[in-house]
């Protein structure tokens, strides 16, 4: 496959929100809180939902499976702590809503610390097998930790009606305030460069692409530099592409680097490509190496309301309130905490909510970072201006597909490829009529879901 | 401090802009235009312009307050509408007309659809369309802008119109196709004239009584002298056409400067490019429609002009006299009511430019610009759906 080489990798579309990555692009990943209580939420991923394996009462240990599945596409949860099952119950969930979870009381202190994985330079991939890996892989619940949490065995496992052929792992972390991302490659670079020598193993890839946007120059030379240790790396390229939201989109991604566009409601195998988060091949090479479970995941903590931003080593399903209270709580009069960056992130009503694995970050955001205009939630009526058709990254019409939701008219929407969204948020950030053109998308395709589950055709 | 977080969906930021700054944006580019028809046009420029703004914002304000809707003076969309039919009238039009034909832009151009964003035809040219059907005569008297002496000759043969008006440069090109029309007709009735005189005296050869001689040659003296005739209209009717074109051709620098007579705001090439480029700058408008339109128009004028240069005057003086630029960059631009995507855009373009230089070179009013804004306007519905996105990653299940 011929990869793009004239120009700087990029996409057409996007937008340039102001990138906030000052707050916490310094501070190193350090140990979260210790929590006396975590609510592991039993789906956090994409496909079917776990069925709890304990019971009121139980006793587990740290990294014990606490729920699973055996539906192909799913990943088992583990228990980041020693403790006592309290209760299996309802909790929110910032995608889902109420959700079941497994609530599990810290048995005694419990260290958080993260314990630095050592590489030995020999280091081989040959010596596990891809069934191995894979099987590691979905032993240790993996999931995509970039946002959207597909089940990654299912995605590193070879499949022969879709061959894969090239690896691309996203270090783009192309939504403001997050640095997740960016500290794990500045910190783990060999790790995620062991991981993915295992994904790549695991997938029969020929070729890998390390994509990460050229707003990081750090992280661009650092993950050279791991790559220089491993002598036979010549497959593995790292690429600087573009700084421009949503570049860390995987179809925006492959397409960058690639200059191939994904099929509309096709996933990315089926032109030969996997795309995998830069933590989540970190986390392939604990789970595969170390045998270690996804109990544990980087949050950045972030906003200009909050006292010590950083980015923390946290349990997953420790919540969000303890979270922002470990990082010396808000200082400022606070509008909204948002579970992920400030683009694509869920507005959280319930400060309970726990961390889930695809969680990146939680940003609180004040009034004024947010924009007078959007926090009173004024819209005006569309002007037609085409700002939103210039900046889709999908070459999309979001003006018609909204107001065509708006109207109840989902079959005028659908023939404006409505499900071909992706939900990035473009539209709605430069609308000058301030109007919620994502909203409406969305709820758009929630409603046609809804409809066509009650009526299939 | 945690207490009152609200929920919304995502993004939860944005770009600073609004529609009110798109508006003021597109007021700051029509600034050169307003000032250079304060520089030819003077007191007329000051009154007309004040007088279709206050009373298009005047005319918004009531509506909303018959249709009980919020203000949305804020917008400012009333006051681009004002400015923008003020600059497509003449300026020695009665204060009082504007005040009818801005009023009737912002009441059933724009208010009667639901307001901004819901109009089908752009308000300004509502407005003056209006104001054309009903005050026909004032719409089509021209002053002679303040800067220049009036040593053109008149071209209407009504000489007891006021000392102070003339002739569009565009009108000048109507009558230099009119004559070199009728030129050509002429030049068609003397050879019918010919040829009769012949069978006339071929008659004469052939005819056997002295009377029938005689008649015969009556009747061919009588062809020769009208074919005589004729051929001396015609040369009239030829230096006609030619004098106009010369005109023209020397009317050719004014019309960039903006020294000819025409509507309030388009006889300055130079100001309209100026307010364009910083348009272009400011990304209030793309190059697509302003392009399509002049490229166009462009290609039309030069046909004609290759095809009869006697009759049409040299393409690049369509471009830069009339409406054609304040049309292309300020009017047909209005995102309201232009197509979305790229291709509609490109269409509705080439739309506007083909029509307007169509009613310029065959039809019969001398400017067609208002008109192509209003017929593209209509189309534009129909446009979006035919130059539908496809997505990037093609058409789903293809």
């Amino acid at each position: 496959m011929k990869v793009n080489t004239r120009g700087r990798f990029s996409f057409p579309g996007g937008v340039h929100p102001p990138e906030e990555k000052d707050l916490t692009s310094d501070s190193e990943i350090q140990p979260g809180p210790n929590v006396k209580a975590v609510a592991v939420m039993l789906s956090q991923h994409i496909g079917a939902v776990c069925r709890p394996l304990v019971r009121k009462g139980y006793m587990v240990l740290a990294g014990q499976k606490i729920g699973d599945s055996d539906a192909y596409v799913s990943a088992p949860v583990h228990s980041p702590i020693h403790g006592k099952v309290k209760e299996i119950a309802l909790r929110s969930h910032p995608i889902l809503g109420r959700s079941p979870a497994v609530i599990i009381e810290a048995y005694r202190y419990h260290p958080t610390k993260y314990s630095a994985f050592e590489l030995k330079e020999d280091f081989d991939v040959g010596r596990y097998s891809p069934e191995q890996i894979c099987e590691a892989v979905r032993k240790a619940g993996i999931v995509g930790m970039g946002g959207a949490g597909f089940p990654t065995r299912v995605k590193i496992e070879p499949d022969p009606r879709m061959p894969k052929e090239i690896m691309i792992i996203n270090g783009c972390e192309c939504e403001p305030y997050i640095n997740c991302d960016y500290r794990i490659m500045l910190e783990r670079a060999k790790q995620i460069i062991t991981g993915l020598k295992l994904a790549q193993r695991a997938a029969g890839c020929s070729q890998v692409f390390i994509g990460i946007e050229d707003n990081k120059p750090r992280a661009i030379e650092v993950m050279k530099a791991a790559l220089g240790n491993f002598t036979n790396s010549d497959n593995i390229k790292v690429v600087p592409v573009k700084t421009k939201y949503p570049q860390g989109g995987e179809r925006q991604l492959i397409k960058a680097i690639l200059k191939k566009n994904v099929p509309t409601g096709g996933i990315p195998p089926a032109i030969g490509v996997v795309v995998l988060n830069v933590a989540t091949v970190a986390a392939i090479a604990e789970a595969v190496i170390g045998g270690a479970p996804l109990t544990y995941r980087v949050v950045t903590v972030t906003g200009e309301a909050i006292a010590n931003p950083g980015n923390f080593n946290v349990a997953i399903g420790t919540s969000v309130r303890e979270l922002i209270d470990f990082c010396g709580g808000v200082t400022k009069k606070s509008a909204k905490v948002v579970v992920g960056g400030p683009m694509m992130g869920i507005a959280i009503a319930d400060l309970d909510t726990p961390i889930t694995k695809t969680t990146n970050a939680v940003t609180v955001l004040t009034g004024e970072e947010i924009g007078k205009a959007k926090f009173a939630r004024r819209q005006t009526p569309c002007i037609h201006c085409g700002r939103c058709l210039r900046v889709c990254p999908e070459n999309l019409n979001p003006t018609k597909i909204a107001h065509a939701v708006k109207n109840n008219l989902l079959d005028v929407a659908e023939s404006y490829y409505i499900n071909a969204c992706i939900e990035c948020g473009c539209c709605s950030f430069v609308c000058p009529a301030n109007i919620e053109v994502t909203g409406y998308i969305k709820t758009g395709k929630n409603l046609l879901a809804r409809q066509k589950k009650k009526m299939p055709s | 401090m945690l207490s009152d977080i609200r929920v919304s969906c995502a993004p939860h930021i944005s770009q600073r802009l609004s529609t009110r700054v798109v508006m003021i944006d597109v007021i700051i580019g029509l600034v050169p235009a307003m000032a250079a028809a304060g520089y030819y046009f003077r007191f007329y420029a000051l009154i007309l312009i004040s007088a279709c703004v206050i009373s298009a914002v005047a005319t918004e304000w009531l509506c909303n307050l018959i249709r009980k809707q919020p203000n949305s003076l804020g917008d400012f969309s009333a006051v681009v509408t004002g400015v923008i039919l003020a600059l497509s009238l003449p300026p020695a039009l009665p204060f009082w007309v504007a005040v009818i034909g801005s009023s009737f832009a912002v009441a059933i151009g724009k208010m009667v659809f639901g307001g901004l964003g819901s109009n089908i035809f752009n308000p300004a040219m509502v407005g003056r369309a209006f104001l054309i059907a009903s005050f026909g005569m004032l719409m089509t008297t021209w002053m002679v802008p303040a800067t220049v002496n009036v040593t053109i000759p008149k071209i209407s043969p009504d000489n007891k119109i006021d000392a102070r008006t003339q002739a569009t440069p565009l009108a000048w090109s109507k009558q230099a196709i009119k004559a070199e029309k009728q030129a050509r007709s002429l030049a068609k009735a003397i050879a019918e004239c010919k040829e009769k005189a012949e069978a006339h005296a071929k008659a004469k050869a052939t005819a056997e009584t002295k009377a029938d001689e005689e008649k015969w040659a009556g009747t061919y003296a009588e062809a020769m002298a009208e074919a005589e005739k004729q051929t001396k209209a015609y040369a009239d009717a030829k230096a006609e056409a030619e004098k106009y074109i010369k005109i023209l051709n020397e009317q050719l620098k004014p019309t960039f400067t903006g020294a000819v007579g025409g509507c309030l705001g388009e006889t300055s090439a130079i100001a309209l490019l100026i307010g364009a480029i910083y348009l272009f700058i400011r990304r209030t408008i793309t190059f697509h429609i302003p392009l399509a339109v002049i490229l166009s128009a462009f290609v039309f004028a030069a046909i004609a002009y290759l095809i009869n240069s006697d009759a049409y005057v040299q393409p690049i003086f369509h471009l830069t006299s009339g409406g054609m630029l304040l049309g292309a960059f300020f009017i047909a631009t209005d995102p309201v009511t232009a197509p979305l995507t790229r291709r509609g855009m490109w269409l509705f373009g080439i739309g506007v430019g083909t029509i307007t230089m169509l009613i310029r070179i065959v039809g019969e009013y001398p400017e067609g610009m208002m008109f192509s804004v209003l017929l593209m306007n209509g189309l534009t519905p129909l446009i979006d759906r035919l130059c539908k996105r496809i997505p990037a990653g093609g058409k789903p299940g293809a």
